[in-house]
């Protein structure tokens, strides 16, 4: 049980249909690189980047996950310890943007109820072959209550954007939380409660 | 004259006296001082040529001996000249030589070109003669090994052969090899074809090892590989017949398609380990990566036939739709029984550890003879290599095909795992003195025996999977379980409070509602639900012990999984941090105790106690001699008050684990020490009463001494104080007590506190307690 030199720690799971560059948007923000060529993702794969936000540590730990349909129940399974999920399209694939209502069934019957949820477009620098507008995208993400974002993993626009706003709006979501459950806590003779945050620091 | 001579030897105007300054001297006195100087100068001169004759005998000897070199100078000279010429000859002659030598060096590689190729020349001679008496007699080894010196050969070194006299005949060895060469290859391939159809091993070797010496190394391999792979798939449709027409009352019956994978790869794994010499003796290293692509690919072929024979045969996704749509509904027609589903999860998972274990002796060949092979290669050969072995394990079809399996098997273990803990909580029964009801045990039974199946697949995203199912089942549903039975309450006894014992029932009713399928029965006594209470408060404690117990146990299992090189640094990363997701599941049941605590601590032992510390109110402790005495002897209040202790306490040292019996009496005596407190600023004391109220409070310490391990002193500290100050003879004499006299004694009791407990005391008067300095 080892304190760990961070002062958050948050789960960010990517989602979305196969191939629309969920591994390189996590390769080009964790290791600055962009793999062309890159295999279709197995399971899950699991990455660590640590960011400081306005002096504060954040421990970001990123599942990427399988868009194949045949890893499915393994990826749900992660859903509902998931304190962020990155839902992925691509903007050139319009069928990969036809499957976000799936996508967001699932995340209503997974996901906790505190989630939150970004929707990105991925690989803007094919923006001559692309089939699904900005308007479009935007309506539809503000439709649902997420954020939205368009980025591309190979030119690495946005991609530091959309995690560090991400962490941001992490950090101020947890001190709410921590602040709804100090408040909570008050009746006499009883433990402190503790906060999903601090949970994390069990190892 | 000697004067001007000396005059000019020392450089001219030096004598102070010209001749024509001397005659236009007219005075006598002047003259007379140019004669004196003039004088003067003569001696200077005459020292002079003094010292000069003294020389001259030195002079002439050294003149002497010059005059007599002179012969030997002009015989030096002579010499010289000899000389040069001599070294200018010995310079001409070194580079002769130098030159004869560099031509001797070139005559000599050049004569040992003309050996090579002559030799080459006759060695091709050689080969064609060879090749063709080889090939008359069969002997296609040696044929092959003329046709591989052949090939050695170099190839300009012919070229120019060719352009000689001789070119002619040599064009015909050529061409008589190269047609030999062709001849020999179709030869070579026929007779291995028709070894592979003979189904003859020695000759399959024996052809297998000739194509690398004709340099056809893919071309052998794929051969040979084509023959293995006809003998594995063979083998392997005589092992899937054989398992089909199996009796199903055979041992492992309800194994049989995992055990036909397995055959399947030992033949291979056996197949690697017979072929892999051949290959690295004739083959070179590096070289095993062709073969096993090759037989991989047959793998596939064979792994998916026994996979759809299995998916056939067991009814594998008609049983998945069903968990489905029993998933999906709560209540299905036909809902499939969770024991059912014990032997296709088994072979399931046996099937995915066999694979891994297979892949993973792959990795380990191949990676070892790329070692070897790739020792001196460069760096990106090596990678491409690293790549392709990547893209052979990972994506082979037989991986697909077992993630798929995989993935149907986690929604069907999950499903398994929900149904058993249900039908564990349907079921719960406590047992008569137990502090636990069957379903903690039942469901951590279950949680580990799924976990634990979805381990012995071997598939680190298996287990990562089902240890995030169990730790969501864990978390939500289980907990919500034990928070209804919590949330029902612990009802007040008849003679209190009935309002708190209607507000349960309602609850309970409500609950009874809502769960339909947790809540287990009615609660017909007050008895019953007390007890169900305090086993659930306990079952929330266990939980939260065996959640730790369960990770703990989990991280061993996979320490040792690890250890045994299966899944890299970021696999063991991902099952770290699952355990730790699930860790902080055990924090959650902590919380959820401390909340049941509260309820009962607030529900039961605070309306209980109240009273009977407000019992207190009720006994004057404003008291004379007599009056005390006759407490002496009839106690009014703290002996029936520790008994009622005792007894009210019982029931909960019985029906309580003794971690949570000692957190209920830690909050017990918070209460009893705070409600003391109260009932005592609300009576008023004499001096004896004051003494009467230190005995009671010793004898209340005593006795809660003796019922918790905990230190109580510290929370009757304020109490303990409150009695020293009753206890007083004077008002003044608090100070002694106070400041600077306190001493050891910390006092919890502000300024105001103690002026106020001081006026408790009907004796002292008001002035006095206001005139303290404090």
């Amino acid at each position: 049980m080892s304190m760990e030199d961070y002062d958050f720690l948050f789960k960010i799971v990517l989602i979305g249909n196969a191939g629309v560059g969920k591994t390189c948007l996590v390769r080009r923000f964790t290791q600055g690189l962009f793999p062309p060529g890159q295999g279709a993702t197995i399971g899950v794969d699991f990455m660590i980047k640590t960011v400081e936000i306005k002096g504060e540590k954040i421990k970001l730990q990123i599942w990427d996950t399988a868009g194949q349909e045949r890893f499915r129940s393994i990826t749900q399974s992660y859903y509902r310890s998931a304190n962020a999920l990155i839902l992925t399209y691509d903007i050139t694939c319009e069928e990969s943007f036809r499957c976000l209502p799936e996508w967001l069934r699932e995340i209503e019957q997974y996901a906790n109820n505190e989630v939150i949820t970004v929707l990105v477009g991925n690989k803007i620098d094919l923006a001559e072959r692309r089939e699904v507008s900005q308007q479009r995208a935007e309506e539809f993400a503000e439709s649902q209550n997420m954020y939205y974002l368009e980025t591309s993993a190979k030119e690495s626009d946005n991609v530091e954007k959309l995690f560090l706003d991400l962490a941001c709006r992490l950090i101020s979501e947890a001190r709410q939380n921590a602040l709804v459950n100090n408040v909570d806590s008050s009746l006499p003779g009883e433990g402190k409660t503790i906060s999903y945050l601090n949970c994390c620091n069990f190892n | 004259m000697a004067v001007s001579r000396s005059a000019c030897m020392r450089g001219g105007g030096s004598s102070a006296l010209s001749m024509e300054k001397l005659c236009s001297l007219t005075e006598l006195q002047q003259l007379e001082a140019a004669y004196s100087q003039l004088c003067a100068e003569e001696k200077v001169v005459d020292v002079e040529l003094e010292e000069l004759f003294s020389q001259q005998n030195a002079v002439e000897n050294k003149m002497l001996s010059l005059q007599r070199m002179g012969p030997n100078l002009q015989l030096i000279e002579g010499d010289a000249e000899q000389l040069s010429g001599m070294i200018a000859f010995t310079c001409n002659l070194a580079e002769n030589v130098s030159s004869k030598v560099r031509q001797l060096d070139l005559a000599k590689s050049r004569l040992y070109q003309a050996i090579q190729r002559a030799d080459d020349i006759l060695d091709l001679k050689f080969c064609m003669d060879g090749v063709q008496t080889s090939l008359k007699n069969e002997e296609y080894e040696q044929a092959a090994a003329h046709i591989h010196r052949y090939l050695s050969l170099d190839k300009s070194v012919i070229e120019l052969s060719r352009q000689g006299k001789e070119g002619s005949m040599i064009d015909a060895s050529l061409h008589h090899l190269q047609e030999s060469e062709q001849r020999l290859k179709v030869l070579v391939s026929d007779k291995f074809d028709a070894a592979t159809k003979a189904g003859d091993l020695p000759q399959v070797e024996r052809f297998f090892k000739i194509f690398p010496l004709l340099g056809l190394h893919e071309e052998g391999i794929r051969k040979f590989s084509g023959y293995l792979c006809a003998q594995v798939a063979k083998k392997a449709e005589e092992n899937l017949q054989l398992a089909l027409g199996s009796e199903g009352k055979e041992r492992r019956a309800a194994l049989i398609f995992a055990d036909t994978l397995t055959l399947l790869f030992e033949g291979i794994a056996r197949i690697v380990e017979t072929h892999q010499p051949i290959v690295e003796t004739y083959y070179g290293p590096g070289k095993l990566h062709m073969l096993i692509k090759h037989l991989q690919a047959e793998c596939d072929r064979q792994a998916e036939k026994v996979v759809d024979r299995f998916i056939q045969q067991r009814d594998y996704h008609r049983k998945f739709q069903q968990v489905q749509g029993s998933m999906m509904r709560s209540s299905s027609t036909e809902k499939i029984e969770p024991r059912d589903l014990d032997p296709i999860l088994a072979e399931v998972t046996l099937m995915s550890a066999r694979t891994e274990l297979y892949l993973r002796f792959i990795k380990r060949r191949v990676l070892s003879d790329f070692e070897v092979g790739d020792s001196m290669a460069a760096e990106d050969v090596k990678q491409e290599h690293q790549q392709s072995l990547d893209k052979l394990l990972n994506h082979c079809l037989l991986r697909c095909t077992m993630q798929e399996l995989i993935g149907y098997y986690i929604t069907m273990e999950e499903f398994y795992m929900r149904e058993s803990v249900n039908k564990a909580v349907v079921m719960d029964a406590c047992e008569h003195g137990q502090l636990i009801s069957s379903m903690v045990d039942d469901v951590f039974y279950i949680v580990k025996k799924c976990v634990g199946r979805a381990l012995s697949s071997s598939s680190i995203d298996c287990l990562c999977a089902m240890i995030n199912l169990s730790t969501t089942m864990l978390e939500s549903d289980f907990r919500e379980v034990l928070c209804n039975k919590l949330r029902m309450g612990f009802p007040a006894t008849t003679f209190q409070d009935i309002q708190r014992g209607v507000t349960s029932a309602v609850n309970l009713m409500q609950s009874s509602l809502q769960q339909g399928k947790f809540d287990t029965k009615g609660i017909e006594t007050n008895d019953e639900a007390k007890t169900s209470f305090l086993v659930s408060l306990n079952n929330v404690e266990v939980c939260s012990e065996n959640i730790m117990t369960l990770k703990k146990n989990l991280e061993n299992d996979c320490n040792k999984l690890f250890s045994q090189d299966l899944g890299s640094e970021s696999a063991k990363a991902k099952i770290e941090s699952c355990l730790a997701d699930m860790a902080s599941v055990s924090n959650k049941f902590r919380d959820l105790l401390q909340e049941g605590l509260g309820e009962l601590n607030s529900a039961a032992v605070k309306p209980q106690i109240k009273p009977w510390i407000n019992l207190f109110l009720s006994v004057s402790h404003n008291i004379e001699e007599e009056e005390f005495n006759d407490y002496e002897a009839n106690d009014p209040w703290v002996q029936q008050f520790i008994v009622n202790l005792e007894q009210f306490m019982a029931e909960f040292k019985a029906g309580l684990s003794p971690v949570i019996y000692e957190t209920l009496t830690s909050l017990l005596t918070s209460f009893i020490a705070l409600g003391l407190e109260k009932v005592v600023l609300k009576s008023t004391f004499s001096r004896l009463g004051g003494l009467q109220f230190d005995k009671e409070l010793r004898s209340l310490i005593a006795y809660l001494t003796t019922v918790t391990t905990w230190t109580i002193r510290d929370k009757f500290a304020r109490l303990s104080q409150m009695a020293t100050i009753l206890n007083l003879e004077r008002v003044t004499e608090i100070l002694d007590y106070w400041g600077a006299n306190s001493g050891p004694l910390t006092w919890r009791l502000t300024p105001a506190e103690v002026r106020q407990v001081l006026a408790l005391r009907v004796d002292f008067r008001s002035e006095d307690i206001k005139r303290l300095r404090l």
